[in-house]
């Protein structure tokens, strides 16, 4: 097993490097137009934008910027922005804002498994009733409408029935009320259908059939028997879950104004902020691989039947 | 064609349904009364010291060199004083600069600052630092050096004596280019080469390469014209600014709360020269990055302040809101159509060059009915022919700029006045440039290619192939589709056909077109140009034939002259009436066509208007402004306009 991790873990490592390499290198080819503002593009000479350019030290040979990108690194200094935030350290950056959405997507993600695992419960505990029929039509309401709408109406019309505060605020908990619920909406849906399908396929199995006719309740079947081994292959994804909650979402951080890292990227990537993308491709991809990993580390876990080696 | 005559059809009924709710609702003030009505008013209120309202866009950092003005001016206006500021009425008065003189023609400024003064933290607190005139020769010295990155520093530059040479001949020494000159001695010999020097302590003395009467007004628009602790700053490197704990303040607030992204809070500074003045004890911003947002929580009494886009507009008007919606005042800012004299569309390429097509696409172009796309309910407001805007300079008697004869005959033109016009302009055109047969002289068929945005063939006869290419923004689009329609049905389709293209790039200027150095992948492109200082070089001078912002390419040499004749004048009145002539000349002959204002939309506020500065060419300085515990109405906006009319013609 030992082995194994070192192995994966070497694995994991090369994968990140390539990524980042491809990344680091793509960004190099993105037009220089696109490193100055609209302003800079209308105004300034060509001499005055190389000179901006050169202190940003982006004219340098590629190879050099990246040897200085890993230097640094090393030394742990992720750099600063270039465009997105002008000068702010990157450290500084990530300091303030993963906190914001770690904390709210945490709340969300455990209220996205508790409420979505009890759907899901109930859906197969009332097969084909009125049970069932609601979560199916929530499941299908979350993926079928288009997100913005309802969670605008969450935003304007449930916060004014409840009177909670239509923005985020660090130190009002009412307010973080809503963000969490709305970015449970789609997890929910997602752990709900999937426990869904696992228990319905488990139900046709024969150890189902035969603990049913040997008598037991239907409730002891369920949760003892059928719930346990469905959700061994949603356990898999528990912890790309845990670590992705430091991506933020670009949706309801803009409509609940929270200071988070959603569309952090996306903004980096427009403005060709190349030390943001690189960081931020870089913690991504981290997180990305080591969910992956820990997930399968954890099914061997849960399910001894799993074995992750050939001995 | 069918939807955009739908929207045309749908603006004229609602600009219609405006207007009859204007005339319904409009009682007149009356100007011999509104001194007293506007006191009265100011004393029914009961006033608070607080002051919320929000921003869309990041701050997303403090540093007012290097960061662009769009993103931290408003901020940075209340923190950080310049040498003069404008009263109520927009006249430049003391601030950190007790007095000042200029010789006679306006080449040297000298400032007299204010003694004893101290820059303060973030906490309010006085720190060792004191504010002298050095710190106005620090802050020109921490712009000329390439390595702190200084943003919009064309005009300063080109404008102090000195400071050009300066700024590449540390650059040469950067880049490599001067291996001879060391850096520490070149930075040595600052107060040698820029002119820029502190005579004592507290005087201060600007040399300028040229005449600028309007330097105060520049003092208000740059923020490369402030103060700086040069120690301070250096001493913090590239972490200057970077949040408000990095940072000194000088003017009626500093930054006591920077939550990036969230929130920023302005308190007042005590120990700010003028703090009897400042009403206002704390200035909140919060981050609403959505317009419906801000609009909800103004109703619910979250916010004091919010904008009022057109379509909100429309839902409020007939409800509880109705009489506090207050429309937005004026913009400097001009949107223009920009026509290419280089491009690679042979058909439109002959045409462009001939002054009667050029007169015609100018008349084919309705302004009030683009006007409505924005404004839908008073769009005439937003129709502007000239380059620079209206209400933005004067001349020593007062009179507007844009009133200046002959450019008064093009501001108060009526392009649309005369609907057969521009077909008339057009024929005359096609008699110069086409054979009978309608094949046009010296083009044959041809591709076009303009990608990554377009490319099309063209087959060098009637109808012109025009090709106008915008931003795939929703509004652009439709203003791009009113455009098409309206030039081809006032011209004919027989003689012009417009293609739409739009950029998907989100890289406009760089795929398109907007910078001389191209691309030019289009025939006409929407843009806009702002008045920035009360002065017309701002924007003459850079759209001259050698000007950095003539990105069409145009060759016009007697405008090239009058301008140079405007920059030379001896008198700051003459050097008016050369930029008038200037313009005007420009726009006859339609080499741009300035179509509208960039002025939209309404707001709601708790904020009493003209009891702050007025502030034509900078953000809002909430120095003195006042904040009433109920929102303002219209009627109430209408009495307060009236009085700080005739207090202004006083």
């Amino acid at each position: 097993m030992t082995k194994y991790i070192l192995k994966r873990i070497l694995r994991s490592l090369v994968t990140v490097v390539i990524v980042f390499f491809v990344v680091f290198m793509l960004l190099r080819f993105m037009p220089l137009n696109g490193y100055f503002p609209d302003e800079m593009v209308k105004e300034a000479d060509e001499a005055t934008r190389m000179a901006y350019l050169r202190n940003l030290g982006l004219l340098d040979h590629p190879l050099v910027q990246l040897g200085r990108f890993v230097k640094n690194l090393f030394k742990g200094d992720l750099g600063r922005s270039i465009t997105v935030y002008p000068k702010v350290p990157i450290a500084t950056l990530l300091v303030e804002k993963i906190p914001v959405t770690a904390f709210l997507g945490f709340w969300s993600m455990l209220l996205g498994i508790v409420a979505g695992l009890s759907m899901g419960l109930m859906m197969v505990r009332f097969r084909s009733r009125i049970g069932d029929t609601l979560g199916n039509g929530y499941i299908m309401f979350v993926r079928a409408v288009p997100s913005l709408l309802y969670l605008f109406f969450i935003q304007i019309q449930i916060s004014k029935w409840f009177n909670l505060p239509l923005v985020y605020y660090d130190d009002k908990p009412l307010s973080w009320i809503l963000p969490i619920v709305s970015l449970a909406l789609s997890s929910i849906a997602w752990y709900a259908l999937w426990l869904r399908r696992f228990m319905v396929d488990e139900e046709n199995q024969d150890y189902v059939k035969f603990a049913t006719v040997k008598g037991l309740p239907k409730k002891q079947v369920l949760k003892k028997h059928v719930f346990r081994n469905a959700i061994i292959p949603l356990s898999a994804y528990l912890p790309s879950d845990l670590l992705n909650i430091i991506s933020g979402s670009l949706v309801i951080e803009t409509l609940y104004a929270i200071p988070g890292t959603g569309g952090l990227l996306t903004t980096a990537i427009k403005n060709q902020d190349n030390n943001l993308v690189q960081i931020l491709v870089l913690m991504y991809a981290v997180v990305s691989i080591l969910g992956v990993f820990l997930g399968d580390l954890l099914l061997a876990f849960v399910d001894p039947r799993i074995k992750l080696t050939d001995d | 064609m069918k939807s955009v005559l739908k929207r045309v059809l749908a603006a004229l009924i609602v600009l219609s349904m405006g207007l009859t709710a204007m005339v319904a609702c409009d009682k007149p003030v009356d100007p011999a009364n509104a001194a007293a009505d506007a006191q009265e008013i100011l004393e029914s209120k009961e006033y608070r010291d607080t002051y919320k309202t929000y921003f869309s866009t990041s701050y997303s950092s403090l540093n007012y060199f290097s960061t662009s003005y769009a993103t931290v001016r408003e901020i940075v206006t209340n923190c950080i004083d310049g040498l003069v500021e404008p009263d109520v009425y927009g006249n430049y008065v003391a601030s950190l600069a007790e007095s000042w003189e200029h010789n006679d023609d306006y080449t040297v400024w000298t400032f007299k600052i204010r003694e004893g003064l101290k820059w303060v933290d973030h906490t309010g607190a006085e720190t060792e630092y004191a504010l002298t005139a050095e710190d106005f020769v620090d802050g020109i010295k921490y712009i000329g050096d390439p390595l702190n990155g200084a943003y919009s520093l064309r005009v300063v530059r080109n404008l102090i004596a000195g400071l050009y040479d300066y700024y590449w001949g540390l650059d040469d020494i950067d880049c490599g280019l001067d291996t001879e000159t060391n850096r520490a001695d070149l930075e040595a010999s600052f107060s040698d080469i820029v002119g820029v020097k502190a005579l004592d302590e507290y005087t201060v003395q600007y040399t300028l390469e040229s005449s600028a009467p309007y330097f105060l007004s520049l003092i208000e628009s740059s923020m490369l014209l402030l103060p700086v602790e040069y120690e301070y700053a250096m001493a913090l490197g590239e972490d200057f600014g970077v949040d408000n704990t990095k940072m000194l303040y000088c003017g009626p607030y500093y930054v006591s709360e920077f939550k990036r992204d969230k929130l920023i809070k302005l308190t007042k500074n005590e120990n700010y020269w003028d703090a009897d003045k400042v009403t206002l004890n704390t200035v909140e911003y919060q981050m609403i990055p959505d317009g419906t947002t801000s609009l909800e929580m103004f109703q619910r009494g979250e916010l004091d302040y919010t904008s009022v886009e057109t379509e909100a507009y429309q839902s409020l008007q007939n409800g509880e809101w109705a009489d506090n919606l207050i429309p937005n005042e004026f913009s400097f800012s001009t949107n223009y159509l920009w026509l290419d004299f280089s491009g690679a569309n042979p058909e439109y390429n002959t045409f462009v060059q001939n002054e009667n097509f050029r007169k015609a696409l100018q008349h084919a172009v309705n302004r009030t009915s683009l006007g409505a796309l924005r404004e839908p309910v008073d769009p005439a407001r937003l129709v502007r022919n000239t380059i620079n805007a209206e209400g933005a300079i004067f001349n020593s008697e007062g009179v507007d700029y844009t009133q200046l004869e002959p450019l008064a005959n093009v501001t108060n033109a009526d392009y649309s006045k005369d609907p057969a016009a521009a077909r008339t302009y057009m024929e005359a055109a096609i008699a110069e440039l086409c054979n009978e047969d309608g094949t046009i002289k010296g083009v044959s068929a041809g591709t076009v290619d303009y990608l990554p945005v377009i490319k099309t063939e063209v087959d060098g006869k009637l109808p012109v192939t025009l090709i106008y290419v915008g931003t795939d923004d929703e509004d652009e689009i439709i203003l791009a589709q009113l455009f098409e329609a309206m030039v081809e049905e006032a011209i004919g389709k027989d003689y012009i056909d417009v293609e739409l293209a739009f950029d998907t790039s989100g890289d406009f200027y760089g795929t398109v077109g907007g910078s001389v150095d191209g691309p030019f992948n289009y025939d006409i492109y929407w843009d806009s140009l702002s008045t920035g200082y009360a002065d017309p070089s701002g924007i003459l001078g850079r759209i001259t034939t050698e000007g950095v912002e003539n990105v069409g390419a145009y060759n016009v040499p007697e405008y090239d002259a009058l301008v140079e004749k405007a920059l030379s004048a001896e008198t700051f009145d003459e050097r008016l009436e050369y930029f008038a002539q200037a313009e005007a000349f420009l726009l006859e002959g339609a080499y741009m066509i300035p179509v509208i204002s960039s002025l939209r939309g309404y707001h709601m506020s708790y904020e009493i208007p003209f009891t702050g500065p007025r502030c034509l060419y900078g953000n809002v300085r909430y120095k003195g402004v006042k904040v009433a515990t109920e929102a303002l109405t219209m009627d109430e906006y209408e009495v307060l306009e009236a009085a700080w009319t005739a207090g202004k013609n006083k």
